[in-house]
């Protein structure tokens, strides 16, 4: 399954074309490639908006201080189609960041790829009744 | 208890019984809806200065003043002293910058913060500039986008009515029907409705607690709990109530009302106010490389 | 709901766009409002994998071949599969950022999961007219065009007027409204005496439609200046008075708010989940001739909501771009 849909993909990504890119801004503008970050720590706030949902990340460091990060994330509506709330992250979840940080070299990064600590993707799996379309159980 | 409090006393007990206002009879029952509801499509607006300030104040020159020097000596026996002056920022406004005076919307004219919201209302007032959320254009949340100096217009679906607003582009979607509760904060909340009788009944919950009520500094936090009520009075006027409760900030729930007025142009339409273009120079004018105003670059 | 069936109720219509009703596979029949107007209401969304402009390699090809189509749907499958099972990473075809830094897959899959796959269709472009499935683009907007393309994501970003209107929360345009995606594309249309409105979630654009029988109001807006009219049970908007706003950048030149654009819509449920969406757009200073694009339009359960989009109030992107485009200036 693997690496024959890798090939496939490339074969037919124009096939593949979907609905016009939403014009939201990409990655390379504000995030910078070269300086790939791994971020451990807790949840201190998430911000559930849209085009993109932010975390705000207590990191602590080695000695013994704790920073405060922001991190992106996608935009949060087709998680709440799908069942989430923002009871599904709750403060003081622990969370592992892989992405990268911002160009200006503050403490923000790209959430490009947001794990648990036991190394589950958060929001997975069909929430409500996992039929098409269908909306929240809540 | 003084005339005033007897007043108001008898007022509160027609009122629990009647929308008494002013005269006006209160068995006025509206034409219909396709659903055999009451009909409240169609284009209103609020007139009255409750977004400038929900209590009643005297007109001034400007929302932003400056702080201004006192003789401290008795009145007369120094030289005359200045009045309020705009703030620099907005001085060049004249007349058009000015506050008008207002009548308050507020049922007995108080609103009921807790001391340390008290001082923080003060502290938004003085800062008025910085912190407005009108000012960038921010979602105007719910009740302030009522009684905006803007129209909006409402649409009775099917198990939703729309409210449409024309500050920012504002909607609202009122659920009829069942439906659970808001999966996070928002800066418009979460509207649940339903009629009693001639009025429609509006919960609004899940509210982010970033919107102010009025341009005067009062605000909530995001225990903020509305309940409004939209009373049609006359064929070209519903009566507005809205009932504020906020655990955080106020030490009971307290209540605005107002009139609201159908814009009756044959052909009226609601328009645009896409303000983010407006304030994208105040915002970000100097946080990139160059400035747009000038074309040059930034320092 | 097979594919087939609906690529064949869109293929007829396709060759016969002035038919003014369509075969309605189903027996079904069109459901009314209670003032007797049909009815439209509900969440709606384009859930398909149709390009608009019909991709070069197809040899100008209107329908892919049964084979190409099983290829897509079983692709897709296993897209909606992947992001259901949370894999992620070269799990699933990911770029590197190397290979595509603009568009290298920045988040997880779980942010773009709607729990299902994208409908597969047989057409090659959702653009039947001009018959070669391209944009009839004039010399300087495919210029515009081509430009817009080269720069998404590569800037220069040293002003809020560098990001397209779409990253600086304004709109993307009326001509996308019905069907953008993936993100933030749902409508909700809503239906009362007189009027048809469409609530669109990204950007929480929204456009008011009277079906009353006035005229245009004549005042211009970004998204135009719009009266409808029913006929049949096909609701037909036409819009003018568009802002001029050409000056900015558009993620899409083709989307974008010109004084010179006419769009006309036709909007045609042809069963209970579907809807045939028309539009011909018409803008003598970005296209050499009027166009037009069918597509299809699937209604989702009346439980689905549309959720806030406060776009600007959260838009520490815009900001952080400015910023970092100062710190690349200074590293220079």
């Amino acid at each position: 399954m693997r690496s024959y849909l890798v090939i496939v993909f490339a074969g037919i990504g124009q096939l593949l074309a979907a609905a016009p890119v939403a014009a939201h801004h990409a990655f390379a503008a504000e995030f910078d490639a070269e300086q790939p970050v791994r971020l451990e720590g807790t949840v201190a706030r998430m911000e559930w908006i849209s085009p993109h949902s932010w975390l705000h990340l207590d990191v602590p460091k080695p000695d013994g201080t704790v920073e405060r990060w922001m991190v992106e994330g996608g935009p949060p509506n087709a998680l709440f189609r799908r069942g989430i709330t923002q009871e599904s992250l709750p403060v003081g979840t622990e969370v592992v960041i892989e992405g990268f940080r911002a160009r200006d070299g503050s403490m923000r990064a790209n959430g490009r790829d947001i794990t648990l600590t036991d190394g589950s993707r958060p929001f997975v799996g069909p929430f409500g009744s996992g039929a098409p379309g269908d909306g929240p159980t809540r | 208890m003084g005339l005033r409090g007897t007043v108001c006393a008898a007022l509160v007990v027609l009122g629990t019984h009647t929308t008494v206002l002013w005269g006006q009879s209160t068995d006025y029952v509206a034409s219909r809806a396709a659903d055999g509801q009451p009909d409240l499509n169609g284009i209103w607006q609020a007139l009255n200065t409750a977004n400038y300030d929900l209590q009643g104040h005297p007109a001034r020159p400007a929302m932003a003043l400056m702080p201004t020097p006192r003789s401290g000596e008795p009145p007369g026996t120094g030289r005359a002293t200045p009045g309020a002056l705009p703030a620099p920022a907005v001085r060049a406004l004249g007349a058009v910058g000015g506050v008008p005076a207002g009548q308050g919307v507020v049922t007995g004219d108080e609103i009921p913060y807790q001391p340390w919201a008290a001082a923080q209302k003060q502290e938004n007032a003085e800062h008025w500039l910085e912190r407005d959320p009108e000012i960038k254009c921010f979602l105007p949340g719910v009740p302030r986008a009522t009684y905006m100096p803007y129209p909006f217009q409402i649409f009775q679906g099917t198990d939703k009515i729309l409210i449409a607003y024309e500050f920012a582009g504002a909607s609202r979607t009122i659920h009829m029907d069942e439906v659970g509760s808001s999966p996070s904060p928002t800066w418009m909340g979460w509207s649940r409705g339903r009629w009693e009788g001639e009025t429609l009944v509006v919960d609004v919950t899940g509210f982010n607690g970033q919107t102010w009520f009025d341009r005067a500094g009062n605000f909530h936090s995001d225990a903020l709990h509305v309940v409004e009520r939209y009373t049609p009075i006359s064929p070209n006027h519903l009566m507005y109530e809205a009932t504020i409760e906020d655990p955080n900030v106020f030490t009971e729930a307290w209540e605005i009302r107002m009139p609201l007025y159908r814009r009756l142009e044959s052909d009226k339409q609601l328009l645009e106010y896409e303000c983010v273009e407006f304030v994208e120079q105040l915002m970000y004018g100097d946080l990139g490389v160059i400035d747009p105003e000038t074309g040059q670059r930034n320092e | 709901m097979g594919h087939r069936k609906l690529s064949a109720v869109i293929a007829i219509l396709v060759s016969a766009p002035l038919l003014a009703q369509s075969p309605s596979p189903d027996d079904w029949a069109q459901p009314r409002t209670p003032w007797g107007d049909p009815d439209l209401q509900g969440i709606w969304r384009y859930e398909a994998t149709i390009p608009l402009e019909r991709p070069d390699h197809l040899g100008g090809r209107e329908f892919l071949t049964d084979e190409e189509v099983a290829e897509i749907e079983r692709v897709e499958e296993e897209l909606a599969a992947n992001r259901l099972a949370g894999l992620d990473g070269t799990e699933v075809g990911k770029r590197t950022v190397e290979e595509s830094p603009i568009r290298g897959n920045e988040y997880n899959s779980f942010w773009q999961d709607h729990g299902r796959a994208r409908q597969v269709f047989s057409q090659t472009s959702l653009i039947v007219d001009p018959p070669n499935g391209k944009l009839p683009y004039t010399e300087d907007a495919r210029e515009a065009a081509d430009r817009s393309v080269a720069r998404y994501g590569v800037g220069p970003f040293e002003s809020y007027l560098d990001p397209d209107t779409g990253e600086r929360c304004l709109t993307d345009g009326a001509t996308i409204m019905m069907w953008q995606g993936p993100n933030g594309g749902h409508n909700r249309i809503v239906q009362s005496p007189g009027y048809v409105t469409i609530v669109h979630e990204e950007y929480h654009d929204r456009r008011i439609i009277p079906v009353d029988g006035q005229p245009p109001r004549g005042v211009p807006q970004w998204l135009g200046d719009s009266v409808g009219r029913w006929e049949g049970e096909t609701l037909v908007v036409e819009t003018t008075n568009f802002l001029d706003k050409t000056n900015y950048e558009w993620a899409n030149i083709w989307s974008r708010a010109s004084d010179a654009l006419r769009l006309v819509e036709r909007f045609e449920r042809v069963d209970s989940d579907t809807m045939r969406y028309t539009m011909t757009i018409e803008d003598p200073k970005t296209f050499t001739r009027p166009w037009t694009a069918v597509i299809p339009i699937f209604r989702l359960s009346d439980d689905t909501h549309i959720f806030e989009y406060a776009c600007h109030e959260g838009n520490y992107a815009l900001s952080n771009m400015l910023s970092a485009g100062r710190a690349d200036a200074e590293k220079q």
